[in-house]
């Protein structure tokens, strides 16, 4: 078999130990890599008895049969476990280097298991698997700590946590190469409940390709199309991802002041053009990826990778804040600590409101761009006010008396598109196994960018079936695992060719997307083991009955309800929201139920 | 009842189709997967005229009343949405491709536009008449792999996400053949400009 490593790699930190095995092969090709993998293997190993910062838990690093090929962007990999956050299962993944250095070590996949009875970290050179002692590196932050451990590009890489994991915040994240993030879900607090600092990879196998030719044609047409797009060949690479903040705010579509309007009067001062102006160093890219939309930007204090267009919104319209500094500089921050950007800024943002209303004793207001930094210092060492805000802001707001203030669902923040200009965004956040999230399925390719073609933002029938193929395709993606921008210039047919020409098993493109359905209703059924129901399948109440008053959108809620209707319909599930005996049996799961 | 943006959408794009000659004056459908339901075009109906009643919606995996009043194709356009993961169609019967679809089995375009969008339409043979079981499982069998597929002496049907798209594969189909036909009566050697266009074919 080509494409996979075919090698599992599972260790145990309550003793120590590792062995090695061999993937399961059928496993691999019905859910391919990635996340798809990781929520196939959880479903296993993880089930409702398990808290998820106890060792029980576990954290599942995985790749995917394209990683280190060197197509566009093979450079992503995968973390999988039960979101200490959420509840649910949670996949986040994450560019740079690591993914394409942990593939070269041999693996498809490691298990993490336990809990070590003191810090540790762990270095792998393929097949040799080492334990430090991570007692005196307990306490350092991400940058300091990723050039100790020797992180070089190439060659060796560098994955742990900030304080923010080591003190279980449920916002922390996961680093990797100093400034990437497995941001999502709160992954960083597994990883700290089990006393792991660190892992450092160096490895040197090659991801062996069957079709070599063919893979070089759709290697060079990738190419083409990529820079054919003026998306990937001209937007990300000149503005970054910031560049959507002038594009959504114009449409009436920017949640501003934790979702209270849908347009921000700062929007230019944090755009994606003043990025580029006046804080744009150079532009930087993950392996393999030839559209470099990473920024280094600097400020009189910091100088580093960022700010994404969702940090910026999170910490910029979200707080009321139009100081694009104070923004660049928070961002690092929580690069440094191990900090989940949108949840910590839309958190911060929840207090806001709380503290304006008189909810909560607090000098956070909205525009407190000065606040920003120390309160995020505060978050990451729960320390005063801070270890209210550190569980995220379903928490928060729950504590204070006005959960219907946490902008989230399922409790995980949402990101800046706001539901009530962008009908199908609303139903994907609402519908997200992970909870509110925009990456996993994105609406707005089809109501805002036109890709592959404009569809209106505002219709409601219909829209379920959009949501569903986005949703199954982001799947299928994350499980390959490329980057979503990718998709952007190349459609979902040049993926399935291109993993066909790697593996060498023929997948079509409805294959591919077969897998993701797959993988959906996989994690809709942890979900519903984990006790989720329909019920969860929500928005905040403010986004169904609170209409803008001015702006494009104005005078729109979501209209989630028939939207969900059509959902469950269209998804094959019952009215329950649980996939029926029949859509599992065309899918292969019906043996994981009873 | 079928959401006014809907029938827009179907209205336009019929109305493209015909004045782009691209159908004759009954000829062609369009249709839309809407979950598991099915909006399709009434059968008889004028694609360059069409009114609101002249949607059909019936159910995709299988029958109902709508049925009676849908396209002679609709058994075509459900297999293909229930084999691939399209949500709109678009078959139409462009003159020139279906002109070059009577001696190739596969259509290469050698303009840019083409070449960058679709490499490679394969034709399928398929001797019994529209709407067969028989001709719904070629056609969606082929769909698996392309985006757009030529029925021998027929026409084409193409996928996408939306209407738009299904008809942009379309009028590039038809467009890339008159360029090859243009090309044929120039009759001079082409030169090529594409690298590694020889792989097109293996697409």
């Amino acid at each position: 078999m080509t494409g996979w490593s075919e090698k599992v790699l599972d260790i145990d930190l309550s003793t120590l130990t590792y062995n090695t095995y061999p993937l399961d092969m059928e496993l691999a090709r019905q859910f391919i890599g990635g996340r798809g993998l990781g929520a196939r293997l959880l479903w296993d190993m993880v089930g409702p008895d398990v808290e998820p910062l106890a060792p029980e838990n576990v954290l599942i690093f995985t790749n995917g049969p394209l990683t280190g090929t060197g197509y566009q962007t093979s450079n992503r990999f995968s973390v999988t476990t039960k979101s200490p956050l959420t509840g649910t299962v949670l996949d986040a993944n994450s560019g740079g280097f690591w993914g394409m250095q942990f593939k070269k070590a041999g693996y498809d996949v490691m298990i993490i298991r336990g809990k070590a009875e003191k810090p540790v970290w762990i270095e792998i050179k393929n097949d040799v698997i080492t334990f430090h002692d991570a007692s005196e590196l307990w306490g350092m932050r991400v940058f300091a700590l990723t050039e100790k451990l020797g992180q070089n590009n190439n060659k060796r890489n560098v994955l742990c946590i900030g304080p923010a994991g080591e003190n279980l915040i449920r916002v922390a994240s996961i680093m990797n190469d100093r400034e990437r993030a497995l941001a999502r879900g709160g992954p960083g607090a597994v990883m700290g409940s089990k006393n792991l600092k660190a892992i450092v990879v160096e490895g040197k196998d090659r991801t062996t390709i069957e079709d070599q030719d063919r893979f070089k044609f759709l290697l060079y047409e990738t190419r083409k199309l990529l820079a054919a797009s003026p998306l990937t060949s001209q937007a990300l690479p000149e503005f970054g991802t910031v560049v959507l903040m002038n594009i959504i705010n114009n449409i009436g579509a920017l949640s501003t002041r934790n979702h209270q309007q849908t347009q921000f009067e700062g929007a230019d001062a944090i755009s994606g053009e003043e990025l580029t102006d006046k804080y744009l160093v150079k532009n930087s890219s993950c392996w393999a990826c030839p559209i470099g939309c990473t920024r280094i930007s600097r400020t009189e204090k910091v100088e580093g990778e960022g700010p994404e267009f969702e940090s910026t919104w999170a910490f910029g319209a979200q707080c009321g804040v139009d100081d694009l500094a104070a923004i660049i500089e928070v961002n690092a921050l929580c690069n440094d600590l191990g900090l989940d950007t949108i949840s910590a800024g839309s958190t911060i943002a929840c207090a806001m409101e709380l503290s304006e209303k008189g909810y909560m004793d607090s000098d956070l207001r909205f525009g407190r761009a000065d606040l920003l930094a120390p309160t995020v210092e505060a978050m990451a060492s729960r320390r005063d006010l801070g270890s209210d805000l550190a569980d995220g802001s379903r928490r928060l707001a729950t504590k204070y008396g006005h959960p219907e203030l946490s902008m989230s669902s399922k409790g995980l923040e949402m990101p800046a598109y706001d539901p009530r200009g962008l009908q199908g965004q609303g139903l994907l956040y609402a519908t997200s196994n992970r909870g509110g999230c925009h990456m996993r399925g994105n609406m707005i390719g089809l109501e805002v960018l036109g890709l592959p073609k404009l569809i209106d933002r505002f219709q409601v029938q219909g829209k379920s079936s959009f949501v569903i193929l986005n949703q199954n395709s982001n799947a299928a993606i994350d499980s390959l695992v490329l980057c979503k921008f990718t998709n952007m210039g190349v459609a979902d047919e040049y993926f399935a060719r291109v993993l066909s020409a790697v593996t060498g098993i023929q997948y079509a493109t409805g294959d591919m997307i077969k897998v993701g359905e797959r993988v959906w209703n996989l994690e809709r059924l942890y979900n519903n083991r984990e006790g989720f129901t329909t019920k969860d399948d929500s928005l905040p109440p403010r986004l169904l009955t609170e209409a803008p008053v001015d702006g494009p959108s104005k005078g729109w809620v979501s209209n989630l309800e028939p939207m969900l209707k059509e959902y469950y319909r269209t998804r094959g599930w019952d009215e329950n929201g649980a996939p029926t005996k029949q859509k599992l049996t065309e899918l292969g799961l019906a043996n994981l139920v009873n | 009842m079928v959401d006014q943006r809907i029938y827009e959408m179907f209205r336009d794009i019929g109305r493209d189709l015909y004045t782009a000659n691209m159908i004759s004056s009954h000829g062609g459908n369009l249709s839309i997967r809407l979950g598991d339901r099915v909006i399709i075009k009434r059968r008889g109906a004028m694609l360059g005229q069409l009114k609101p009643h002249d949607l059909i919606e019936t159910r995709l995996d299988r029958n109902d009343s709508g049925v009676a009043l849908a396209s002679t194709e609709l058994l075509v356009h459900r297999t293909v949405y229930l084999t691939t993961p399209a949500l709109a169609i678009c078959h139409c019967h462009p003159r020139t491709a279906i002109s070059f679809s009577l001696s190739r089995d596969e259509i290469v375009p050698i303009d840019n536009e083409a070449s960058y969008l679709l490499k490679k339409i394969p034709i399928v043979m398929e001797e019994f008449a529209s709407g067969t079981p028989q001709m719904a499982n070629k056609v969606a069998e082929a769909m698996k792999n392309y985006k757009i597929i030529m029925l021998r002496g027929h026409g084409s049907f193409a996928t996408g996400q939306t209407l738009d798209e299904a008809f942009f594969w379309s009028s590039t189909l038809e467009e890339a053949c008159q360029i090859m036909l243009f090309a044929k009566q120039i009759n001079e050697p082409l030169i090529e400009y594409r690298k590694m266009s020889e792989s097109y074919n293996k697409f």
